[in-house]
């Protein structure tokens, strides 16, 4: 069945209440991490058949990545629970300095997001404002603005290309 | 081969990465699309990582791009982006042009999982990348600058282009090199250092290579003159094919390029008074007021016009700031014997008769 699909990131975060979100963001503090969480996502789809994930490939990377953060979160705690004081002192003290930075960081990361989207051409900031802010579809977008879809997609491709490398910058 | 450099490596991925999003965010891909999507995310667990990371940049951009302003001015402003006959900041096919030979993609692949299996496994599904031309091709940028406009832009590379008032320079950067065409203008190149992809300008009858380092080149009719700031930069005749031994320049020299003739013997120069440009001012130490005029109307809005032509002879020295004309004027008024007339469009300059101190800067 092919339902008419509204968008996977929209799905994404309605359905997985930005557990992926927490996913980066828990994890985004410690390079090094992040590429293990990745690193695990990507073992578990090479695990499965091609047949299971190739009719939602996106969906079922998000659904990967959410479990997994999930399970991080339980495993957290056990592992808080289990080691003695003193260990768990000093295991808080370093949880808590980087999540204060990172919350700090995640106000900070839509402000810095903001200045790089501004570098782009007024097209690229059109489209990705009604595209992402506005959440009309491709089509509409290129309706508004008076350019074809094609081109929508690829000023939101520019986008994102470009606030991602100047993100991961910053990071 | 030699293995891309890792920089070049993120950049692929942040393009295939978005690509695939793009296409997703779309509607349904079809069978073939999921297929190839699924084999693109199997490849390595950094093309994983670079899908979830664009996912959340997705998704942080619609609450980002709120703060842009209202929807109908945005789209006001990308219209007027079109009817504008000089665009501030465009990019010209935004990506790559031609698409490039599936081999070069399957190669960043394979050189970015270092298993080979996997990467030939990509080769059959990238048709679908090849297609949208998404993978490695190459980057071309266009930037133009309007009279007294000031740009810096920062590059793929990292390196950073400071464009100076009335400029138009483009941008060509591919796996192997990395071009800039200076069409016209002034500008000043940051080029951060890769020792296997040489930074070359094009400016007219020059071309000036460098693999890191700082200079400026300014490009006047048929005149480049390129200045280094810092390290070591090779000067040459851009027409010639093969390339004769380009001249050296180091920190403080300069040499200029005519057209139909080879560069010149190289000169000291204090750099930091040719890209004053870049603090916003001209520095000048006894020049003639023409030149100093002439330097100072490339960014004013009033032209400076010397309507006594010995007057231009004068020598003066200062800093003046490109943006701030009723400084210049200050100045001016304050030499002796000279008289300055503002109007509406011009900044006349001219012998003030009634002075008898006048015959002293005539000589």
């Amino acid at each position: 069945m092919s339902a008419p699909k509204p968008s996977f990131v929209e799905r994404l975060f309605a359905e997985h209440a930005g557990a992926l979100q927490a996913f980066f963001r828990r994890r985004v503090q410690s390079k090094a991490d992040a590429q293990d969480l990745a690193q695990e996502v990507y073992l578990r789809m090479l695990r499965v058949s091609d047949q299971e994930a190739i009719r939602n490939p996106v969906l079922y990377l998000y659904t990967v990545a959410n479990n997994l953060a999930k399970e991080q979160v339980v495993l957290d705690r056990r592992r808080a629970s289990g080691v003695d004081v003193e260990e768990a002192e000093s295991h808080e003290q370093l949880q808590r300095l980087p999540t204060f930075d990172v919350e700090l960081d995640q106000a900070q990361r839509t402000e810095r997001l903001l200045v790089v989207l501004k570098q782009l051409s007024p097209k690229c900031q059109a489209a990705v404002a009604l595209r992402f802010t506005e959440g009309l579809s491709y089509r509409e977008v290129a309706l508004r603005m008076g350019v074809s879809a094609q081109m929508v997609k690829k000023y939101v491709a520019h986008a994102l290309v470009h606030c991602r490398r100047r993100m991961a910058r910053l990071e | 081969m030699t293995p891309p450099k890792n920089e070049q490596i993120q950049a692929a991925l942040a393009e295939q990465a978005a690509e695939w999003f793009v296409a997703d965010d779309t509607g349904p891909l079809d069978a073939d699309d999921s297929a190839a999507l699924i084999a693109w995310l199997k490849t390595s667990p950094m093309h994983v990582e670079e899908f979830l990371r664009t996912a959340v940049i997705a998704r942080d951009l619609g609450g980002a791009a709120a703060g842009l302003g209202t929807v109908e001015g945005l789209i006001a402003r990308a219209k007027a982006e079109d009817s504008r006959p000089v665009q501030r900041y465009w990019l010209r096919g935004l990506r790559a042009v031609q698409n490039p030979p599936r081999w070069q993609t399957a190669m960043v692949t394979m050189a970015a999982v270092g298993v080979i299996s996997l990467g030939v496994l990509c080769l059959s599904k990238f048709g679908f990348f090849a297609d949208r031309s998404a993978a490695n091709g190459f980057t071309e940028l266009h930037f133009v600058t309007n009279h007294g406009e000031q740009q810096t832009q920062r590059l793929p590379d990292s390196s950073v282009l400071h464009i100076n008032t009335d400029t138009a320079i483009a941008v060509r950067y591919s796996k192997t090199e990395r071009i800039i065409v200076l069409e016209s203008g002034e500008a000043d190149f940051e080029v951060a250092h890769e020792s296997d992809r040489a930074f070359r300008v094009y400016a007219g009858p020059a071309v000036a290579i460098a693999h890191g380092t700082q200079f400026d080149v300014r490009l006047t009719h048929d005149l480049a003159t390129v200045t280094v700031i810092e390290g070591l930069v090779g000067v040459g005749r851009s027409e010639s094919s093969q390339m004769p031994e380009p001249l050296e320049l180091t920190a403080n020299q300069q040499t200029s390029v005519w057209k139909d003739g080879r560069p010149l013997a190289p000169i000291s120069v204090d750099a930091h008074r040719s890209t004053a440009w870049l603090h916003k001012q001209i520095v000048f130490d006894h020049q003639a007021l023409e030149q100093v005029a002439a330097e100072f109307n490339r960014y004013a809005e009033k032209p400076i016009e010397i309507t006594t032509p010995e007057l231009g002879k004068l020598e003066i020295s200062g800093t003046v700031s490109t943006e701030d004309s009723e400084e210049f004027v200050a100045f001016l008024r304050s030499l002796e014997g000279v008289r300055v007339e503002v109007t509406k469009t011009r900044i006349l300059v001219s012998k003030n008769l009634s002075n008898t101190a006048a015959h002293e800067y005539t000589r």
